[in-house]
């Protein structure tokens, strides 16, 4: 009989190593005593989005200083069960700045949630929820900046984050105001902007350990750490934003372009890196996965993950030429196949996935979870 | 300090030990035939106490005395077996006590795969895939196998089996996948219910 709980410590490492996500090793964690003594839990402040504060030497004259704020995306969900009532995934970005608590935002856009439900549990029991991380984002916030009492945003654009080896340091690239990049390696003074821009820059993204960039002609690099800049696909085309993003392991770059038909639209064409002939291939069909595209972050889910969505769709938000094909504020959704973009709320299966909040939150009772215990296959 | 339960060696042994001590056993077992045979040999004495005898083929005996024959070629894969055929080449099976013949069979099975050439590493993922796609109490035997004959390809598979399968549960469905019994201190069981939980302002 196979004793789980008595494989030896350092096998259960091996195994807690290969997870992907900090919150499934901390899943991994909450199994047994023995699973849980044999991995530790973040111990470094990067790690755990507890950031020194940053200069804005080298990128900003206008800013003091930086903070840097990590959000999480997670969808999460009731575990697969014979009473499909329960079905509808919940999309939400999680701000952890202070310990212990939480704050929930609208995952593609700058800003929180208006106020929480009156029967919004105060506290959200994670244990019988299925939880998948998505990505991060991260952001960066000026410290001297205060209007309205809002979150103090700087509109930079998106930052990626990556962090070193030794877990305390780590490293930030970000698009400066020029289009040119600009990284930034803990202890340093200054950013340093990177000289290499043939074209300004679209998007950044971490990738397998490494950052890429995507300028608005389709050339995409590697940054190095050096800040060396190595070519991994060339220039394509002419016109239209770039957004990189990852799905199922692979990298991902979408490009948003305007048509002028009848009326003015906005379409998305995908494409996959071939990087022996540094090339990106359309790919026409999405299948099962759904790209998101936000401000400070993209990232992709499965539509069964998500249960109330089909695959093969696009979620784009708060763009301008969005919202003025849409002719509303807000997410569009577009799909891949009609290639036609509709706002959020006209589709009901994907407006469901962000607020309100779905039923099986509010009606957290510990009756409920009873049931739901029992309802585990 | 780990400990693996070998039924035929004395208890709370740690692995090294057992891996020792198979080893120590193993040469004593070849250095007596070796011996005999030198004894009986018409051969001219060459003066080298450890002839290099390449042998193409070892044979390995499972806890329940069942043989495989296994390529040196693919045996090397295996660090522990690469360690006792450099000892000495003998002809006596190499014991391995503590695993099991169904699972032996599947190693070598294993390791005579990823041995051969001109395998394109498309198939060969396919392969894998194929040979991690069984039960898990199946595949935990596979870890400590890989573990203790130290093959490091054969670890990386498995253990990122049971991490896929690990991905996105809850701890109920990962105790009831892998029939844990959750056991933790009251402390513990404290952390871990305040871990799970979002705490809202």
């Amino acid at each position: 009989m196979a004793e789980w709980s008595q494989m030896p410590e350092d096998l259960l490492e091996f195994i807690a190593r290969r997870l992907d996500t900090q919150f499934d090793v901390l899943r991994f964690r909450s199994v047994c005593s023995s699973w849980r003594s044999s991995v530790a839990p973040s111990p470094s402040p990067s790690r755990r989005g507890q950031f020194p504060i940053l200069p804005s030497d080298g990128i900003s004259d206008a800013a003091r200083e930086f903070r840097l704020s990590r959000r999480t995306i997670f969808l999460l969900g009731v575990p697969r069960s014979r009473d499909e009532t329960f079905a509808c995934g919940w999309l939400v970005k999680v701000k952890e700045d202070v310990p212990r608590s939480t704050n929930l935002l609208n995952p593609l856009s700058r800003c929180p949630f208006t106020s929480l439900p009156e029967d919004f549990p105060r506290v959200l029991d994670l244990m019988n929820l299925r939880v998948l991380e998505l990505g991060h984002e991260y952001v960066l916030q000026d410290m001297g900046y205060r209007p309205f009492g809002n979150d103090g945003h700087l509109h930079m654009k998106k930052v990626v984050f990556l962090c070193l080896d030794s877990g305390n340091d780590f490293a930030l690239l970000t698009i400066h105001v020029s289009g040119q990049l600009a990284m930034f390696k803990s202890g340093e003074k200054r950013w340093s902007i990177i000289q290499d821009m043939p074209s300004p820059y679209d998007d950044v993204i971490l990738f397998k350990g490494e950052f890429y960039a995507v300028d608005g002609t389709g050339r995409t690099v590697v940054v190095g750490l050096d800040l060396g800049v190595t070519l991994i696909a060339q220039s394509n085309w002419g016109g239209g934003k770039k957004f990189l993003v990852e799905s199922v392991g692979e990298l991902l770059l979408v490009n948003m372009y305007l048509r002028f038909r009848r009326e003015r639209t906005v379409r998305f064409k995908v494409y996959k890196l071939d990087r022996e002939k540094k090339e990106w291939n359309e790919v026409k069909d999405l299948g099962d996965r759904v790209l998101f595209l936000g401000d400070d972050c993209t990232f992709s889910a499965s539509a069964a993950d998500l249960r109330t969505c089909k695959g093969n769709r696009i979620f784009i938000a708060d763009n301008r030429e969005v919202e003025r094909a849409l002719r509303s504020p807000g997410i569009g959704v577009y799909d891949m196949k009609s290639g036609i973009i509709g706002p959020l709320e006209d589709d009901e299966g994907c407006s469901r996935l962000f607020w309100p909040p779905p039923d099986w939150i509010a009606s957290r009772t510990s009756e409920v979870q009873n049931q739901l215990e029992t309802l585990v296959v | 300090m780990r400990y693996l339960a070998l039924p035929l060696l004395s208890q709370n042994l740690t692995e090294s030990t057992a891996r020792a001590q198979t080893l120590s056993l193993y040469l004593q077992l070849s250095l007596q035939v070796s011996l005999s045979q030198r004894n009986e040999s018409t051969m001219s004495s060459s003066s080298s106490s450890l002839p290099s005898c390449p042998k193409k083929v070892v044979t390995l005996k499972s806890s329940e005395g069942e043989t495989f024959e296994i390529e040196e070629i693919a045996a090397l894969q295996s660090k522990t077996l690469e360690n006792m055929i450099d000892e000495n080449c003998a002809d006596t099976p190499i014991p391995l006590p503590n695993i099991k013949g169904k699972i032996l069979a599947k190693v070598v099975e294993y390791c005579n795969k990823h041995a051969e050439v001109g395998v394109d590493a498309e198939s060969l993922r396919a392969w894998d895939a194929e040979f991690v796609n069984v039960e898990n109490t199946t595949v935990f035997d596979y870890i400590l196998a890989a573990n203790f004959l130290e093959i490091p390809t054969l670890l990386d598979l498995t253990c990122q089996s049971v991490a896929d399968m690990i991905k996105g549960k809850t701890p109920a469905e990962i105790e009831k996948t892998f029939n844990i019994k959750s056991a933790f201190t009251p402390e513990e069981e404290e952390q871990v219910r305040r871990e799970n939980q979002w705490a809202f302002e």
